[in-house]
């Protein structure tokens, strides 16, 4: 590339004389053509046909302004109108000082006086001429957009901080525009049309930020950014945008995910402005419509924490990091509360961030897929203390763990858990499989095969959630299920909200009818424990009677299953 | 036959005329005998007689570019008065620097002979 560069640069460069006077031609010719490839035009009508014909090779025109028909006025004229002959530099060959102006404002770049009384002067003034507008060319080239003609993103960061020098005191914006499915249109409709989307967007911004003192670059193939002084609100100005854009676009429906980063101290790297507004326009993706989304700092610090967690949490499995704890649950139908079973919780122990709660770690591993192997980790945990209260007290309760949404996708799942069980020689009765209402309502017969599998297996299966979910109660009477376990949002407002507890005694009803135990989780209160005793509610879980508990504490409820007060 | 001395005898700044062609005497001299192989000072006259402004300048304009890159003082002279008169489009008398341009180019023509 270097070599190439070089070639070019030592290649002989090409003039355009144009004199209707042969003796001036030649005289100037034998001043040039010891340096440079002469062309030679008698009248301006030659010389725009050569110009046209060696517009890309062409390096300077050399024009003389005064000639028959077409004059050299007329031949810059139309250089100017014409982007491609444009570029060409003109040296105007005049005697005449007032015809200067005239030049000047028609796009000429120099003047040469007749005569040539200084040919070395010439030649250095041609050589100097060439130079420069070969490195307007070069730099204009590499300055803006070859498709858009918006700013290359280096030139734009360079204008962002002079900018920045000269109004310190302004605050700005950074804006991400980006449009969604860009690649999809352009397989839909061909790159031509995806580019006219492109220039169309950028021709607007060109027009409209330019107005308010801003600029715009393209970043990337449909990314734009632009830096501009702060205004409060930018609904109008992208629904233009929108209405643009789809006055071009057709039948196409086009939508922008936008995001906006308000930068108020300058001494802050401006590209991490442009960062940060990054982070909010990702948040819009996915979206059929167009969305503006100002960056708010909180939000992004969870997501870096979110994804700290998720890249530790390989490790944090490994190291035991995560510690099962028991809920016990007691049966109340008795004369008095005895302890029947427990619901083994997590709890990540973080050697650094300290004790982080199952709300923050587990819906992020749900979306994530990481859940499975947290609801892995648990059952095989639960398995080994029950095994271990067993082996010690000769005793122990069954344990219920949670089956998440995407275990029972998993075509291994009744393998898995078989597999716990045998491993820690327990039975399939020792461990509760909870699963969530809503997984029933996604895919109920998938859903409903997998239970009645486990079930036949051994292992007992409880609605967990219900009544958050959309059960149809056509569904529910076909469920292969053995307990129901109401949502804990309905118990916590039993005593506050009698609709909450007519709900309950709905619940209960149902559950009655179909011949299944009935579980209250999050019970706190002695209150809230009555209510529910008296509805008919069959086991209690909750902080009235233990909260969560580690191994060591609960093993002791073991000893002595009865609740006391 | 020209040569440099003939010219300078003429009056011409053959040093100018000489540096205007990068030292080279043969193309100078070449270039001069070109010159005087058109007929523009006879055109001129025409165009005059004709009260044809425009074009009288076209033609003094450039046979002046001519005669100074050449340094043809002695011709130059009544052309570039010419020049700056029609560049005006004066309408004047010009019989007496026409006849003045004539005998010079006269002069110059049997010169190279």
């Amino acid at each position: 590339m270097q070599d190439m560069f070089n070639k070019y640069l030592s290649l002989r460069r090409k003039i355009l004389v144009v004199d209707d006077e042969l003796i001036n031609r030649e005289v100037l010719g034998n001043i040039i053509n010891s340096d440079y490839d002469v062309l030679f035009a008698a009248d301006g009508d030659e010389a725009l046909k050569i110009i046209r014909k060696e517009e890309q090779t062409l390096s300077l025109i050399m024009l003389d302004l005064i000639m028959p028909h077409i004059d050299g006025y007329e031949v810059l004229r139309s250089m100017q109108n014409s982007p491609n002959l444009k570029r060409i530099p003109v040296i105007v060959l005049t005697a005449d000082k007032s015809a200067e102006i005239k030049s000047l404002e028609l796009g000429a770049a120099d003047f040469i006086s007749k005569p040539y009384d200084m040919p070395e002067v010439i030649l250095a003034r041609v050589r100097r001429l060439i130079q420069l507008a070969e490195s307007y060319a070069m730099l204009n080239r590499t300055e803006f957009d070859a498709l858009t003609g918006l700013y290359n993103i280096e030139f734009f960061w360079e204008y962002c901080s002079r900018y920045d020098i000269f109004f310190p005191h302004v605050q700005t914006d950074c804006i991400v525009i980006n449009i969604n499915k860009f690649h999809i249109l352009n397989e839909l409709h061909g790159r031509e049309y995806g580019d006219m989307i492109l220039k169309t967007i950028s021709s607007f911004l060109q027009n409209t930020v330019a107005k308010k003192d801003g600029f715009a670059c393209r970043r990337s193939d449909d990314t734009f950014y632009v830096y501009i002084p702060h205004q409060p609100d930018y609904e109008q100005m992208i629904s233009d945008l929108e209405s643009y854009i789809q006055s071009a676009a057709g039948n196409a429906r086009i939508s922008l995910r936008i995001g906006i980063y308000t930068r108020t101290d300058h001494s802050e790297p401006i590209n991490s402005g442009f960062e940060n507004a990054n982070t909010a326009c990702s948040r819009g993706r996915s979206s059929y419509k167009t969305v503006i989304t100002k960056y708010d700092n909180a939000l992004h610090e969870k997501e870096l924490y979110n994804e700290r967690l998720l890249q530790e949490t390989d490790k944090a499995l490994q190291e035991k990091q995560f510690r099962v704890c028991f809920q016990p649950k007691y049966k109340i139908t008795g004369a008095v509360p005895t302890l029947t079973s427990a619901e083994a919780l997590i709890r990540w122990q973080h050697p650094t961030l300290g004790m982080i709660s199952p709300g923050t770690f587990i819906p992020l591993f749900e979306e994530n897929g990481l859940i499975h192997k947290l609801d892995h980790y648990v059952w095989d945990e639960t398995a080994a203390n029950i095994r271990a209260w067993k082996d010690k007290y000769g005793t122990s309760v069954p344990v219920s763990v949670n089956v998440s949404r995407m275990d029972i996708y998993d075509p291994n799942l009744e393998q898995e858990l078989l597999g716990i069980v045998h491993a820690h020689n327990l039975t399939t009765s020792d461990l509760l499989l909870e699963v969530t209402e809503s997984a029933y309502t996604d895919n109920s017969k998938q859903i409903i095969r997998t239970v009645e599998a486990l079930r036949a297996d051994g292992f007992r299966v409880e609605m967990d959630d219900f009544g958050s979910g959309y059960s149809s109660l056509n569904m529910l009477s076909d469920l292969p299920i053995d307990a129901l376990k109401l949502d804990m949002g309905f118990v916590r407002n039993i005593c506050v909200n009698e609709k909450d507890m007519k709900m309950v005694n709905l619940m209960i009803d149902i559950a009655k009818y179909l011949e299944v135990s009935v579980i209250a989780e999050g019970v706190e209160t002695e209150e809230q424990y009555l209510r529910l005793r008296n509805a008919g509610c069959d086991i209690i879980q909750g902080y009235y009677f233990s909260k969560p508990l580690f191994p060591d504490d609960f093993e002791k409820l073991l000893v002595n299953k009865e609740w006391k007060c | 036959m020209l040569t440099i001395e003939k010219l300078k005898a003429f009056g011409a700044n053959t040093e100018e005329g000489l540096k205007r062609c990068v030292n080279k005497e043969d193309f100078y001299l070449r270039m001069v005998n070109k010159a005087l192989e058109g007929d523009q000072i006879e055109q001129l006259s025409s165009a005059l007689a004709e009260k044809n402004l425009d074009k009288a300048f076209e033609l003094a304009h450039t046979l002046k570019g001519v005669l100074a890159n050449l340094a043809l003082t002695p011709l130059l002279e009544p052309i570039n008065t010419m020049t700056e008169l029609l560049r005006s489009r004066t309408d004047t008398d010009y019989s007496a620097l026409l006849l003045q341009s004539q005998s010079k180019w006269t002069e110059l023509k049997k010169l190279a002979e």
